[in-house]
């Protein structure tokens, strides 16, 4: 580590006064930071998001982008933010059934359609196929991306019953996987589509 | 990023009216955040929000073109061509049953392009109006030269993807891919304003060069929204579009050719219109290339040949000079597979 | 069974399976249990059993630091250096300490201490804050001013060494020692930038050099590599009266705590360090780091917890790399390919630390008598290295195979046999005739022999990594009376799927399945674990874990066999159940015979022991056996000569690690290895602007990581090499997986193109440069 960094001894210790007014956890629990005196209403806006079947009615800045609401005040933590700039595509949702990167979208403009998190891909305790045979062939690793692959996978089932596995890795193209588990990803993808074929 | 007002328009030329332009706006350090009515409008944003994130742009207000009606049709004109809605996706682009019959080129620009996730939200209007990918462009923390700043970082630093054409003042690539194809094709693009009126212009004069203006990519007014692309007859054409990347997962592309070919009954080239992206600032038209090809029938040696005149002009960089050999080559290619088509 | 004293005598089987094992004896402590047969004889281990936590991990369910909110937690974001270097004169944090939302401000940089108030690489923390949302620190960050004065600085590995160039640290300033897993040379010269070199050394090989009847000298360099975790690095730090609790994204929950300990002066009982789902490592999050201390101390200003979690270009910048080097290789050999000398000059940059040398590949790998290397850290103004996948002997393992493979081209030996003649190893003998056989090396042509545009060639390269262990590696197994069973430890999953294997292990031993286990890793309330890296967490815990499942069998066997009126040493535990070895029909579930324990629950706490026979080499908690891990691998790869671009069409690999526990985990880790291998070869480097010192391709866009899209077929086996070390014989397998690859391609890539590659990455400018159809960058 640099020299000239850190000891104890070095922390100058600085009491930061905070006024006991707005809540920091009503702040936190909206994701609507005031920051400076924000325009009235345009800048702020009071939405209903479809999630997963179920109305989430929520306050959010218009910057705040979808995949920081679902994280943030909808407390569903399963779409993970990996580089923030949708180049990586941890962060996939379906929207309207179509994946797509939820970093990449101010959630007011989500509108009425309809959003999927991976929350949203079992039923109830009934695991998705895709999911049944990404346990089963080991389609994960540090399990970081697997979420939005998980969703790229089982998008490209309903659109194409009979995936090749260059389908299969055109589909999951965006993502990135450090961990190495495209090949467990494919093989468990394909293996899917035969489960569902019976 | 900064938060901003976001509104929704309800017609085009509300949109036109709110359509502040993002180049100019950039040429501020702060990205026109002290400005409070700078306004931009929002087709898929996935350039919007890339450069907003970054710091570079700050709007005060987005408005979003989602909803406004007329913007996202695909359907033929009476001239026999294809109008395009700038909303379209790239997705659905890459998926039209018109588009990939009669212009298979551009579906496959448009397919090959970025990711599934990003095609199904990246519009074509969009994607023809995005900024530059360089890297010193996107970085806010470097003041260059087509940002207001008074220096080039790519021309003395890394440039290992930049141009290799046009690269004196700035050494940016145009980064659509979709363009390539559509210049090659002659695609007009429509642009209208607040009060309705509307212009065409041919899309590769729609380009501007550093020569002509560093500052900006495009002609693109204040208060002007690109409403459709237009794309002439194709019947009889033969076309190939052809990329190529480090990566064939999602990655930008060291080199992309679109070749479009009229042949006449027996194999001579009639006409010939090779463009080439990711070498230059703007589309660049190859026309040595084309030269080559007039009135002689295409075959691997005539094809080789025109491959090497495509890269007459070129002065590569001291880290780009690889793209001489890949461009001659893919034109070659692109050629010989058109020409099959 | 022999006993004596502590020690008892056991027999083993020793050996590759299927190849021969022969019986050989160990001394073991008294308490373990019997050797383990052959796999094939094992009821669990050795079995594809998925992951217990696949199914939270599918669902979204496992929750990774970066989803960890407690009520009232604060963002914390760090202010960083923009320049690569800089005396930092003043800090003004008035205007952020007025900002109500601003809750902490902790400084990273000590303004009083003219010789630390320096930043020397742009990225580098200066201060952090905590604020009550992202978006209000990230403005308050805005808010600060610091004074900068930059300084000269330098980037470039070659130029660093240049006498003239800027220096990185004033005398006497430099680091003389690492944190973390890697532990550079103390007590080493700096000149300069320059510093070293850390020699070793064995024959006189200027005499070997002398004495070869063939010289082959070469340059190869390996460029910087970021480990592109896909959970960024982060914690979330809760100080309280009552204890500090830390969730942190960490390799090495134990050390994390007791460097906490240390940090803030607290005892251990008052530090937990928790990790559930753990987004990747690669060796980049061993260490509390800077970060770390810095979100902790927000924590304990702000007296709320707080979550510091980078941002990806921070990632990039600033969670460590793999380090570039450039190597000097001279090897000697005679004229049928046997080496008389191999010597070895490595400069390597790891920016502004510590540790960015070729490993002991070279040293270790081949017959060879005479020996030296010479291994020199470059300081430059750039962001610390780290330890990386198998940290020196991936870039070592690319000079050397890569020289090896220039000298069977210069004595005319086919790669494969001058192995054969060097190579001491029976192990990778028997991996090279199954890989050879797989990919097809029979087929393999002269160098550049196709014709055509695509020219295809066929490599192949070898992976030496040591066996690590650690001894201070401990786990608790207990058996509850109504027949569940629970392991715990601080032993944390960073994706490897321990958990499984750890329930494998204990299932194997009391009879049951591996989904009967309940595993609980990842907290230090639990006993200490060993850290995950140097691939040594199945090798450190999978052995006390047998242990103390087979002492807790012993004592429910003496619960059981009175009811079953047997002997204890008559009894079995199989198929879910307790039985007479002698009467299986004479039996109780393994349920019935936990009813019988006369308190809640047994409990037997184990911890590693020695490997049987002893280790190699002790260092500290630290521990090599005796057999290296090893594996060769084979690329097939298509390279198109008139773009440059190489297609790796096919991998083989052929891996060991002591007792494969787990095949379905271990092909996943191996695919892990093998594609970090090929986009190290082909794609990933980080690009420094020269001109301002800054990471240009900071981000997952411009940096590239293999995608979908570039996966090969890769054929994976692993050997059964059994040795008889330990009470489950089973080591790692995630660095040997990654050394070889960027080598076999290369050597794939000359035998396809007939032009040799010496530096990576092997990127199309490289590929058209070589064949000469475009100059390098002038």
């Amino acid at each position: 580590m640099a020299k000239g960094g850190w000891s104890r001894r070095d922390v100058l210790s600085r009491s930061v006064y905070a006024t006991a007014g707005v809540g920091a956890a009503q702040l936190i629990a909206s994701a609507a930071a005031a920051g400076t005196a924000a325009p009235p209403d345009a800048s702020a806006h009071d939405v209903v998001l479809h999630v997963n079947g179920i109305d989430r009615a929520v306050r959010i800045e218009s910057r705040a982008t979808l995949a920081e609401v679902l994280r943030g005040p909808l407390a569903l933590t399963g779409t993970k933010i990996g580089c923030n700039r949708g180049a990586c595509s941890a962060c996939t949702v379906w929207l309207d059934g179509t994946p797509i990167c939820s970093c990449m979208i101010f959630a007011v403009e989500v509108g009425a359609r309809a959003v999927t998190t991976i929350e949203g891909l079992a039923r109830g305790t009934e695991l998705h196929p895709v999911q049944e045979a990404f346990i089963a062939h080991d389609a994960m690793q540090c399990g970081f991306c697997t979420p939005g692959m998980a969703l790229s996978a089982a998008a490209l089932l309903e659109q194409n019953a009979k995936p090749t596995a260059e389908d299969v890795e055109r589909a999951i193209s965006g993502h990135v996987c450090r961990c190495g588990s495209y090949p467990h990803v494919v093989a468990a993808t394909l293996a899917a589509a035969e489960a569902r074929k019976g | 990023m900064r938060n901003f007002a976001f509104g929704r328009a309800r017609s085009i030329t509300q949109a036109a009216s709110s359509a502040g332009l993002v180049a100019e706006a950039m040429l501020a350090p702060d990205g026109g955040a002290r400005s409070q009515d700078f306004r931009v409008v929002k087709a898929g944003g996935i350039d919007l929000i890339d450069l907003m994130k970054e710091g570079l742009l700050a709007p005060a207000e987005v408005i979003s073109l989602a909803g406004a009606p007329g913007l996202d049709a695909i359907a033929p004109t009476p001239e026999g061509g294809l109008a395009i809605g700038p909303m379209v996706t790239l997705a659905r682009l890459a998926a039209d049953r018109m588009v990939g019959e009669r212009y298979p080129a551009l579906a496959e620009a448009a397919g090959e392009s970025a990711s599934p996730q990003i095609r199904a939200v990246a519009t074509i209007g969009g994607n023809l109006l995005q900024r530059p990918r360089c890297w010193y462009f996107r970085a806010v923390e470097f003041r260059c030269l087509r940002k207001g700043g008074g220096h080039c970082y790519a021309i003395s630093g890394e440039n290992r993807y930049h141009a290799i054409f046009d690269n004196r003042f700035c050494a940016v690539v145009h980064p659509s891919t979709s363009a390539t194809a559509l210049v090659a094709l002659g695609a007009e693009i429509e642009l209208t304003g607040p009060d309705g009126a509307t212009r065409r212009v041919a899309l590769e004069d729609f380009f501007v060069g550093p020569d002509t203006d560093v500052q900006r990519e495009n002609d693109l007014k204040a208060g002007e929204l690109l409403t459709a692309v237009l794309l002439p007859r194709a019947a009889g054409l033969r076309m190939k579009q052809m990329k190529l990347a480090q990566k064939e997962s999602f990655d930008w592309p060291l080199a992309d050719v679109a070749v479009v070919l009229d042949l006449a009954p027996d194999g001579a080239c009639k006409r010939a219109s090779i463009v080439l992206g990711a070498a230059a600032p703007t589309p660049w038209r190859a026309r040595a290339a084309e030269a080559v090809l007039r009135g002689k029938v295409v075959e691997a040696a005539l094809a080789a040949e025109a491959g090497r005149a495509a890269l007459e002009g070129a002065t590569p960089l001291s880290g780009n000079a690889y793209k001489a050999p890949m461009f001659e080559a893919l034109v070659k290619r692109a050629i010989l597979a058109a020409a099959a088509s | 069974m022999a006993e004596s004293g502590a020690m008892r005598t056991e027999t083993f089987p020793v050996g590759v399976v299927g190849v021969g094992l022969a019986d050989e004896t160990r001394q073991i402590p008294a308490g373990e249990p019997p050797p383990l047969p052959p796999n094939a004889e094992l009821a669990v281990i050795g079995k594809p059993h998925p992951r217990l936590n696949g199914r939270d991990k599918v669902t979204g369910a496992i929750r990774f630091t970066v989803d960890v909110a407690p009520q009232g937690m604060l963002f914390a974001r760090i202010l960083r250096s923009p320049h690569p270097h800089a005396e930092v004169r003043a800090i003004d944090t008035s205007a952020a300490e007025r900002d109500p939302q601003v809750r902490a401000i902790v400084h990273a940089i000590a303004l009083d201490d003219p010789a630390h108030a320096v930043v020397r690489y742009v990225g580098q923390p200066v201060l952090a804050l905590a604020a009550t949302s992202m978006s209000a620190a990230e403005e308050a960050l805005r808010l600060v001013r610091v004074d900068y004065r930059p300084r000269p600085f330098v980037v470039d590995l070659d130029e660093a060494q240049r006498p003239e160039s800027a220096k990185v640290y004033d005398a006497g300033a430099a680091p003389g020692s690492s944190s973390g897993e890697l532990a550079a040379q103390a007590g080493l010269p700096v000149e300069g930038n320059v510093r070293g070199p850390a020699r070793a050394s064995r024959g006189d090989v200027a005499r070997g050099l002398a004495a070869a009847d063939v010289l082959v000298e070469g340059e190869y360099r390996t460029q910087v590599q970021t480990h592109c975790c896909m959970e960024p690095h982060g914690l979330v730090a809760d100080w309280r009266p009552d204890g500090l609790t830390v969730h942190f994204s960490t390799q090495f929950t134990a050390g994390v705590r007791r460097e906490l300990a240390n940090a803030f002066d607290l005892p251990l009982d008052k530090v937990r360090v928790v990790v559930d789902g753990m987004g990747g490592g690669f060796g980049s999050k061993s260490t509390l780091g800077n970060y770390g201390r810095l979100a902790v101390a927000l924590s304990r200003q702000a007296g709320a917890p707080v979550r510091l979690t980078l941002t990806r270009p921070e990632e990039q910048m600033d969670s460590g790399n793999r380090p570039a080097t450039h190597q000097r290789i001279r090897l000697g050999a005679r004229r049928d390919g046997t080496l008389t000398a191999i010597s070895v000059e490595s400069h390597g940059t790891a920016g502004v630390g510590l540790n960015a040398g070729v490993g002991n590949f070279a040293q270790s790998i081949y017959d060879c008598p005479n020996f030296a290397s010479a291994q020199y850290d470059v300081f430059t103004h750039a962001g610390p290295g780290s330890a990386m996948r198998a940290p020196g002997n991936t870039p070592g393992a690319w000079g050397l195979e890569t020289a090896i493979d220039e000298l069977a081209e210069r004595v005319g030996v086919d790669p494969l046999a001058l192995r054969a003649r060097i190579d001491p190893s029976p192990v990778r003998r028997e991996e090279r005739r199954i890989g050879a056989e797989k990919i097809g090396w029979a087929r393999r042509h002269a160098a550049g022999a196709d014709s055509g545009p695509i020219k295809r060639g066929v490599g192949m390269a070898q992976s030496l990594w040591g066996a690590n262990v650690q001894t201070a590696s401990s786990i608790e197994v207990r058996i509850l009376r109504d027949g569940s069973v629970e392991a715990l430890s601080s032993v944390q999953d960073i994706g490897s799927g321990i958990g499984v294997v750890i329930a494998q292990t204990i299932a194997e031993t009391l009879g049951l399945r591996p989904e009967q286990i309940a595993v609980r890793v990842g907290d230090t309330n639990y006993p200490p674990g060993p850290p995950s890296h140097g691939s040594r967490t199945t090798a450190s815990i999978t052995p006390p874990a047998r242990v103390a499942a087979w002492k807790l069998l012993r004592q429910l066997f003496a619960e059981a066999a009175p009811a079953l009126d047997a002997a204890s040493s008559d009894l079995v535990a199989r198929g879910g159940r307790i039985e007479r070895r002698s009467v299986p029909t004479r039996g109780m579930s393994f349920a019935e015979a936990a009813s019988l324990i006369k308190g809640d629950m047994l409990s037997a706490t184990e911890t590693r022991s020695e490997d049987y026979g002893g280790f190699r080499r002790t260092m500290g908690e630290a521990a090599l056996a005796q057999q290296d891990l090893g594996g060769v691998q084979f690329a097939e790869v298509a390279v198109d000569v008139e773009t440059g671009i190489v297609r790796v069409e096919t991998i083989v690999a052929v891996q060991d690690c002591g007792r494969p526990m787990n095949p379905l985990l271990l092909e996943s880790q191996i695919h892990g290895g093998v594609l970090m291998g090929l986009s190290y070869a082909l794609y990933e480097e980080r690009v420094l602007d020269r001109n301002a010192g800054r990471m240009v391709n900071a981000n997952l866009e411009a940096y590239k990581v293999a995608g979908p899209r570039e996966v090969p077929v890769i054929e994976v086996e692993v050997l059964e090499n059994l040795q008889g070390r330990s009470a489950t014989d089973a080591y790692g397998i995630a660095e040997p997986a990654n050394i070889a690859t960027a080598p076999a391609i290369g050597n794939a890539v000359y035998n396809a193109i007939g032009v040799r590659l010496r530096s990576l990455p092997m990127t199309p400018m490289a590929v058209l440069a070589a064949l000469g159809k475009a100059p390098t960058r002038s």
